[in-house]
């Protein structure tokens, strides 16, 4: 180095070439010329600490951060010289190292073939070169980087982009893909989900050259299940060469999966510690936007489900309304079965409602729903889809009672299903509460009927059939029952089928129709209630008229019995003296006949106020034990001293062991002296009066029998059941009360009246009394039901 | 020939009765209520008295209740329009109890067996 213009050249020349575009390794290079050039060196070389060994004189150089000035080379130590150093130890050389703030950059070497002195102002050139190569590298570096950094972010900004445009999952994965092989410049990218099921990872998209290798596998369970990513390249003599990158999706709650990709489309084909970092930002990132994607598809998911609950609800509430506008039991039965039929409501094809009978222990048929044929079913559906209005407007719109009666609710109305039966899904759906859903698979002879084998009449063509022994019988019948519950229990079971579109029947349907069926059966039960009530009400009312009623013939009693005395005496005065003149007549007299006339419309009216008073009254019955043959002789005295039916032959026929009976004397012999009386009236002076009193047993008790015949008319057929009806009359009769007492005083003595009636003929009146208890039946084996019947005389 | 005193507040009835029993050969003698009834009784002598229940100023029950007093074993029938009081207690007293009827069979053979008679 000669003058100041030399050193001035050489910076100007150090100086151009750093602040010149070209690259870092053509700066040095051209710098070191000139330093070699402007020094004379025999070598100068620029030593990247890279290059620099451990533990020799360079590496002194590079700790020590001082610049190195050997000016004799003989007398430099050798010792802590590394052998790839000997070549530097020139006769005289120097070593000036380069630093940014940082780091170490490397080492600027000039040696020389002969010993030589370094001026202070050489070796103030050469620092200050130093420092200018030193500030080329870091500036270079820097540069570097920040090319580095900015691709980086172009490509993680690209895929941004890319995952932000969809939150459609599929698409967004395809997207991560494709834009990371982009990125990362693979020759093939995976990305693999987990199986939430099985918990396996499974290829979800795949883009560019990618076969499935098992080592590929390997790697990206393990990368999983250690939530660690690796960076692999398997290189070797006779193995396929493969550079893997995976990093597993790592979100805060959950891992779903991993992403890898193979190969490098460039020289060397494998993948950089930058192409890795690049990855696991990528990674992270995408993690983020695969985890918002499933958010979303979860989202949308619960919003379509809550949109479905929300219409269900909304059907429930119109049918909950529909049902609250009635408490008429089959309309509210026609009502539920219709909404659970109908396509706004629940949309079965057909239902059926069989109702508890808790006395008769059974399921009844109360009612059915639904088209007979596939036809009707199709008009049904056409004419439903026409019509507008809400679902609880159409229900309630229904005609009821409906126009026709289907055969189906004929069929399901005759339908009584004992509870016990075991195999029957009806009855157990009610006796376990719970629903069943029967699906049956579909044959060619689906139409097939069949019959429950414990002889329900369901059949195919109207429900269920019992499906626990299918494999004698297949049939392709589907049909589920859900029970109708009350308050606390099982009042019933809807059975629902989809017969004539065949739609499965899901659980999801059996959920709605169990919610429904729980607002039907309490509407049900409330209807079933108010019908008791209504019908305690009804006996009510008819209790409160009949004591009205008793009242007023009380009140009426009353009255009659006052007004019935005060005519009674002048009746007797005026009978009494008619029969006299009657009696002192000539027989020839015509005023003979007007007395007759007189004595008997005296009678008549006698009979009338007697009957008027005791059917008014209620007396008391006053019981003694009584002997009847005793009160039919004294009857027959009476009737036959009062007026002596001459041409009327009375039969009697007394058995000669006659149990007692506990009765009223008076009231039973007033029962009696009717029916005999009655009888001497109905032959008109002419026929045969039986009497019969016999013994007679039935079911171990004891009674008598008494049967009082005449050979009269008879009575009209048409007006047999009024005999014993008070104020019926034929107009031969009196006022018609006679048999209303005896039907009265006879049951009120526990005992029977039956008319045995032969018109044109005759009639019987057979009146059975409970004999007195304590007599020992009179008959051996009395159970047969008859008694010793005496027979007609001659 | 047996005595039987009448005992009715109806004036018609009694001379009904009166005539009846004295064509059936009794002797008959009238009262229109229980007051004149038991005045009338010690002189009269009555073998049978028929009574009437319902009658001013003396009822037959009560008549019936005096009569037994002093009478224990003479045959009272009541006779009365009232079929109601058959089973009354206060009737228990007398031998029997005869509705009135225009029909006097029944009363003539109540009579008859109450005296003894056929």
């Amino acid at each position: 180095m000669s003058g100041h213009d030399d050193a001035y050249d050489l910076l100007r020349s150090i100086i151009l070439l750093s602040t010149s575009p070209l690259s870092i390794e053509a700066k040095l290079d051209g710098m070191l010329q000139s330093i070699s050039g402007a020094f004379g060196s025999d070598q100068c070389v620029f030593l990247r600490s890279d290059e620099i060994g451990q533990n020799g004189f360079l590496s002194r150089v590079a700790s020590e951060r001082k610049p190195l000035w050997v000016e004799e080379g003989s007398s430099f130590q050798r010792e802590g010289v590394l052998l790839e150093e000997k070549d530097l130890l020139f006769p005289s050389f120097a070593c000036v190292p380069l630093y940014d703030e940082i780091s170490f950059q490397g080492i600027l070497y000039l040696g020389f073939s002969k010993n030589r002195k370094f001026s202070p102002a050489e070796v103030d050139l050469l620092l200050l070169i130093a420092k200018e190569m030193g500030e080329a590298i870091r500036n270079a570096s820097l540069h570097q980087k920040a090319e580095e950094t900015i691709s980086d972010l172009t490509a993680l900004h690209e895929m941004g982009k890319a995952v932000t445009s969809t939150l459609k999952l599929e698409d967004l994965l395809e997207l991560i893909v494709s834009t990371g092989m982009k990125i990362l410049k693979a020759r093939g990218g995976v990305l693999r989900v987990e199986d939430r099921r099985t918990g396996e990872l499974k290829v979800k998209c795949s883009a560019g050259g990618y076969d499935q290798n098992p080592l590929d596998e390997r790697i990206a369970r393990r990368v999983f299940f250690t939530r660690t990513p690796i960076s692999l390249n398997h290189f070797g003599e006779g193995k396929t060469s493969l550079s893997i990158l995976c990093a597993p999706f790592v979100s805060k709650v959950r891992d779903f999966g991993t992403l890898a990709f193979y190969d490098k489309q460039a020289e060397p084909s494998k993948f950089d510690e930058r192409d890795f970092q690049l990855l696991l930002t990528m990674a992270t990132q995408m993690s983020c936007a695969i985890e918002n994607a499933l958010v979303h598809y979860e989202t949308s998911n619960m919003a379509r489900q809550h949109e479905k609950m929300v219409g269900q609800l909304s059907t429930l509430w119109e049918l909950s309304k529909t049902l609250l506008t009635t408490v008429n039991l089959e309309r509210i039965i026609h009502m539920t079965l219709t909404a659970i039929t109908i396509g706004d409501g629940l949309g079965f094809n057909r239902a059926m409602l069989f109702l508890v009978n808790e006395k008769g222990k059974a399921l009844e048929g109360t009612m059915a729903v639904g088209p007979d044929n596939a036809e009707e079913a199709g008009r049904i559906w056409t004419s439903l889809s026409q019509s507008s209005g809400s679902l609880s407007d159409l229900v309630s719109q229904l005609q009821f009672p409906p126009q026709n009666s289907s055969a189906l609710n004929t069929i399901v109305k005759g339908i009584q299903i004992p509870l016990e039966q075991e195999q029957c899904i009806l009855s157990r759906t009610a006796l376990e509460g719970r629903p069943f859903n029967i699906q049956f698979p579909r044959t060619e002879e689906w139409w097939l009927q069949t019959r429950c084998e414990r002889g329900c009449h369901l059949g195919s063509q109207v429900g269920c059939y019992v499906g626990e022994h299918l494999s004698r019988d297949p049939r392709a019948y589907s049909f589920a029952t859900v029970p109708l519950w009350g308050k606390g229990k099982v009042i019933g079971v809807i059975l629902v089928d989809n017969l004539y579109n065949q739609n499965p029947i899901t659980e999801e349907d059996i959920h709605s129709l169990s919610t429904f069926s729980n607002q039907a059966g309490l509407a049900i039960e409330n209807a079933l209630l108010y019908r008791n009530l209504e019908d305690v009400h009804q006996a009510l009312k008819e209790a409160q008229m009949l004591l009205v009623h008793q009242e007023k013939r009380v009140a009426l009693g009353e009255m009659s019995a006052i007004v019935a005395h005060q005519i009674k005496n002048p009746l007797v005065s005026i009978g009494g003296f008619a029969r006299r003149l009657y009696r002192t007549m000539p027989d020839e007299a015509p005023e003979k006949r007007y007395t007759q006339t007189i004595i008997i419309e005296v009678g008549r009216l006698e009979r009338i106020l007697d009957d008027l008073v005791n059917s008014t009254r209620d007396e008391a019955l006053v019981p003694k034990e009584l002997d009847l043959r005793d009160l039919l002789e004294e009857n027959l005295s009476v009737i036959l001293e009062g007026s002596p039916h001459v041409e009327i032959q009375l039969v009697k026929h007394f058995s000669e062991e006659i149990p007692k009976v506990i009765g009223d004397y008076q009231q039973l012999k007033h029962a009696f002296f009717n029916l005999i009386s009655n009888a001497y009236q109905a032959m008109k002076e002419k026929g045969t009066l039986s009497l019969r009193v016999y013994p007679f047993s039935k079911n171990g008790s004891s009674f008598v029998r008494v049967e009082v015949e005449n050979t009269g008319e008879g009575i009209d057929p048409e007006n047999l059941h009024h005999v014993f009806n008070p104020f019926y009359t034929t107009k031969d009769a009196h006022l018609g009360l006679g048999l209303p007492i005896v039907h009265k005083i006879i049951t009120s003595h526990r005992g029977q009246i039956e008319v045995d009636n032969h018109p044109g003929e005759g009639v019987a009146f057979i009146v059975t009394l409970p004999a007195k208890q304590s007599t020992p039946p009179p008959l051996a084996g009395g159970d047969s039901g008859e008694g010793e019947r005496p027979k007609n005389g001659p | 020939m047996k005595r039987i005193m009448v005992v009715d507040d109806e004036e018609n009835i009694r001379f009904l009765y009166k005539e009846e029993l004295e064509e059936d050969g009794f002797v008959v003698e009238l009262a229109g209520n229980g007051k004149e009834a038991l005045e009338k009784l010690p002189f009269f002598k009555p073998d049978l008295i028929t009574l009437d229940i319902k009658m001013p100023l003396m009822d037959g029950i009560e008549t019936l209740k005096r009569i037994r007093e002093t009478e224990r074993n003479l045959p009272v029938i009541l006779c009365s329009a009232y079929s109601e009081y058959k089973q009354d207690l206060t009737t228990w007293a007398s031998d029997a109890y005869v509705v009135k009827c225009a029909d006097l069979t029944e009363l003539k053979s109540t009579i008859r067996k109450c005296l003894g008679l056929r």
